[in-house]
């Protein structure tokens, strides 16, 4: 090695040493804290259970037998797939909608962000003045209209879905953002051929731009995915997870076990395995997107 | 097509309109059906707001974002750029190992830090905040910069290499000048990410620390339903993010998936 490339490699590890440093600290030690927390029955209100070892996989086993917990996941799944579902068809829908080039559609592509700008807690905020019968819009147009409608979100009919609409409504603008972003690098020249050869409004968008963003479709669900996982303001705000479990998701149950019921231990437990699938799914996207994979 | 846009545009702004404008009205028009569209305006319940807690809640926001923002930056930038530039095979699990902390759930690490915190005196301290913060800003610095100083050519700082420069002074004379616009759209991303969190100050805060949206949340608990001052609250919450928000617009892509989509 020559003495520049040396001194070159010593710049970087220099660069790179203080952020590596920090985030062992801040990330893999609290992990590590995590994991072997989970092995302890630990509780908050019992503080001699904090390093007890004596019965490591009690907490997992716990899990396993768990009714409420199976059916937090259970609640996830339903959570997960509707938003992802809505927000790919809503964004898609959008996406084509705008994607024309003129000075009122650009303009509206910013309005249509502020949902996914605002803060969580807003977007919280907005939904339980919507969901409140006594001040609500929404009730009241309802009620001009002769129809009698219960509160949705203590209403264990609609409860999961008024969440879903939320949410839905929060993130619909990331998906569109990010097709929009692979639509503009539709090559125009496709597009011509396929018109040439009498292709039909339909069938270009079936035929040629679906194909095309398919990829960045993949990636903004995945992305979605895993932030779906973390769902918390709209469930705390508008349900607390009832009524009874029917909005209690993995995060939220996971959440109560620790700073409700103090039962650190099986909390711990509950969020390994949430961390573990976060993990794995962040894996699937980058070989799905190639980070890393770079050539020089 | 443009006028079925302008319609959906309304019909999907109309929820957080409502709240806008109802920030601005007495109890009793918050309460009247059907509702007036030219309503007497009120100032009340920003003042209210104002002279409350609320106010310390609020710059206690103010100083740990603009605080976890600072320091993210600092030790972040030099390594986006060395990771930019040095091609070495940990890269690929440096980047997952950021994406994995960027995407873990918070309660992943809210239990650990709780448990830490209790030892160290942390719990509702703004110290606290900062440091718990870092662990999704200084990813984003890292996150957001590097495909940025890929953009860069190399060309730049070897021709300072050759003119005598130090690797140093070839980052900090020609390469951080360079990187205003991309380190802007990063340090406000940061910020917004900072002072739109809930779940971290709602566990480790209780009274001192306690941030403005967990503030506002207690409005709902212990005020009895406080509907103008919640709108109110809510408002002044996402004043700063509208605005910041509408800045760095073009990179709110890159900041949310990382560079995998150029927007």
């Amino acid at each position: 090695m020559t003495k520049a490339i040396k001194a070159q490699h010593r710049f970087f590890v220099f660069c790179v040493a203080p952020s590596l440093a920090v985030l062992a600290v801040i990330t893999l030690l609290p992990s590590l804290y995590l994991l072997v927390t989970s092995f302890t029955p630990l509780n908050l209100t019992r503080p001699e259970t904090a390093w007890d070892f004596s019965e490591p996989l009690v907490s997992y086993s716990a899990l396993l037998s768990d009714d409420r917990l199976g059916n937090s996941i259970w609640v996830q799944i339903k959570l997960s797939f509707w938003t992802v579902a809505l927000q790919l068809s809503i964004g898609v829908a959008l996406a084509l909608l705008l994607n024309v080039k003129s000075r009122l559609l650009e303009a509206l592509r910013t309005v249509f962000l502020i949902p996914m700008v605002l803060p969580p807690i807003v977007v919280a905020i907005i939904w339980k003045v919507i969901y409140t019968p006594d001040i609500s819009p929404m009730h009241g147009i309802f009620r001009s209209l002769g129809l009698s409608v219960p509160a949705l979100i203590t209403d264990p009919d609609w409860a999961l879905t008024s969440i879903i609409i939320a949410d839905t409504w929060e993130w619909f603008p990331f998906t569109m953002l990010m097709v929009l972003a692979a639509l503009q690098m539709l090559p125009q020249e496709l597009l011509d051929a396929a018109k040439v050869d009498g292709a039909s409004p339909w069938q270009l968008t079936r035929h040629v731009t679906l194909p095309f963003i398919q990829g960045v479709l993949l990636v903004a669900g995945l992305f979605r995915l895993i932030d779906s996982i973390k769902a918390f303001p709209l469930i705390y705000i508008l349900t607390d997870g009832g009524p009874g479990n029917l909005t209690e998701v993995t995060n939220y149950y996971s959440f109560l076990q620790a700073f409700n019921f103090s039962y650190l231990g099986f909390s711990s437990a509950i969020t390994v395995v949430l961390l573990a699938a976060t993990i794995a799914l962040s894996w699937v996207i980058i070989r799905a997107v190639g980070w890393g994979v770079r050539v020089d | 097509m443009q006028a079925l846009a302008v319609v959906l545009a309304i019909l999907a702004l109309s929820p957080f309109l409502w709240l806008l404008v109802m920030s601005f009205k007495t109890n009793a028009e918050i309460f009247r059906w059907p509702p007036r569209l030219f309503f007497p305006p009120t100032l009340d319940n920003y003042a209210a707001l104002w002279t409350s807690e609320f106010r310390t809640s609020f710059a206690n926001s103010l100083v740990v974002s603009v605080a976890s923002t600072a320091v993210s930056l600092v030790i972040g930038v030099p390594a986006a750029y060395a990771l930019s530039r040095w091609t070495t095979r940990a890269g690929a699990s440096i980047t997952l190992w950021i994406l994995a902390s960027r995407m873990a759930p918070p309660i992943a690490f809210t239990i650990p830090y709780f448990l830490a915190y209790r030892y160290l005196e942390l719990l509702d301290t703004l110290t606290g905040l900062v440091l718990i913060y870092l662990t999704f800003n200084l990813s984003l610095v890292i996150w957001m910069m590097r495909p940025f100083y890929d953009q860069l050519p190399r060309s730049l700082e070897e021709a300072a290499w050759i003119d005598g420069a130090t690797m140093w002074q070839g980052f900090t004379r020609i390469i951080l000048p360079l990187s205003g616009p991309g380190l802007a759209a990063t340090a406000i991303l940061c910020f917004l990410f900072a002072w739109n969190d809930f779940f971290f100050a709602l566990i480790l805060t209780r009274t001192d620390a306690m941030t403005a949206p967990v503030a506002v949340v207690n409005f709902m608990n212990y005020e009895g339903w406080e509907w103008g001052r919640i709108a109110a609250g809510g408002t002044m919450i996402m004043l700063p993010v509208l605005v910041f928000s509408f800045i760095v617009r073009r990179y709110l892509v890159s900041g949310l998936t990382g560079g995998a989509i150029k927007g």
